[in-house]
């Protein structure tokens, strides 16, 4: 399965209803080791209520430069949540289910590690 | 180490990640891709997920999917044509030969080595390598 097939796809919770769109896919460094990168896991998916695009992931990040950009993204991205790949039962053409109870969680990115 | 002062030991978060966490389409799509000697070799296409299998569902507990690999297009054609390749034309880089992520997404191996440039090492070594002076420098 490749990346491009999960973006744009339905977000559905187990009973059919349509939650948002599948705007991202979130990933952990911090698999089993190997000789140059840990391996890259998938830990969830980011679904937005209002789009099934986002561009520069203002919502998801303190940056607030532009300001005007920074506050339309957010707005057109307002109740984004995160879904742990746990809570995922199904992927699907077009379609990603979520299990019943699944748990809608913050989606905000942690701190970038200062280089 | 006594009761009390395990108790008092702060418990880890089990949701706080790992690793270092990066969204797919913000952080590695599109970026651009160098080899071990910040030599570019291509950009990111689009990435190969490994145990997501379409319309399967999902037991819970599974392992969760691992990121396979880089999926990419030969440049040249585009670069000269304009215009982009079809799907069927792209290029596989193992996601083991990345050995970094950030502004761009660095690989541990020489780009020669890789399928994703041997358009490029073709026309290099038998359409420019024999126009005179093609093997060198400008002056």
């Amino acid at each position: 399965m490749i990346l491009s097939d999960l973006l744009g796809s339905d977000a559905l919770e187990a009973d059919g209803r349509r939650v948002g769109g599948v705007v991202d896919v979130r990933l952990e460094i911090s698999g089993a080791p190997a000789q140059l990168l840990a391996a890259t896991v998938v830990t969830g998916v980011l679904v937005s209520p209002r789009s099934r695009v986002s561009t520069w992931g203002y919502e998801r990040r303190e940056e607030t430069a532009p300001l005007l950009i920074a506050r339309l993204q957010r707005w057109l991205h307002r109740g984004m949540f995160l879904v742990a790949w746990d809570d995922v039962e199904l992927v699907d053409e077009h379609r990603v289910v979520f299990r019943d109870g699944y748990e809608q969680r913050d989606p905000m990115l942690p701190p970038a590690p200062r280089t | 180490m006594n009761d009390e002062a395990v108790h008092r030991m702060p418990r880890r978060d089990p949701q706080a990640p790992r690793g270092r966490v990066l969204d797919a389409q913000l952080h590695v799509l599109d970026r651009q891709v160098l080899d071990r000697d910040g030599m570019p070799v291509t950009t990111v296409d689009d990435l190969e997920f490994d145990g997501i299998q379409l319309g399967v569902r999902i037991e819970p507990g599974s392992p969760a999917p691992t990121v396979a690999a880089i999926l990419t297009r030969p440049q040249l054609p585009m670069r000269i044509f304009g215009g982009d390749s079809p799907a069927s034309r792209r290029v596989r880089i193992p996601w083991k030969l990345v050995s970094g992520v950030g502004t761009t997404v660095r690989l541990g191996v020489a780009g020669e080595s890789l399928d994703a440039t041997w358009v490029e090492r073709w026309v290099s070594r038998h359409i420019i390598g024999r126009i005179p002076g093609g093997r060198h420098d400008p002056e």
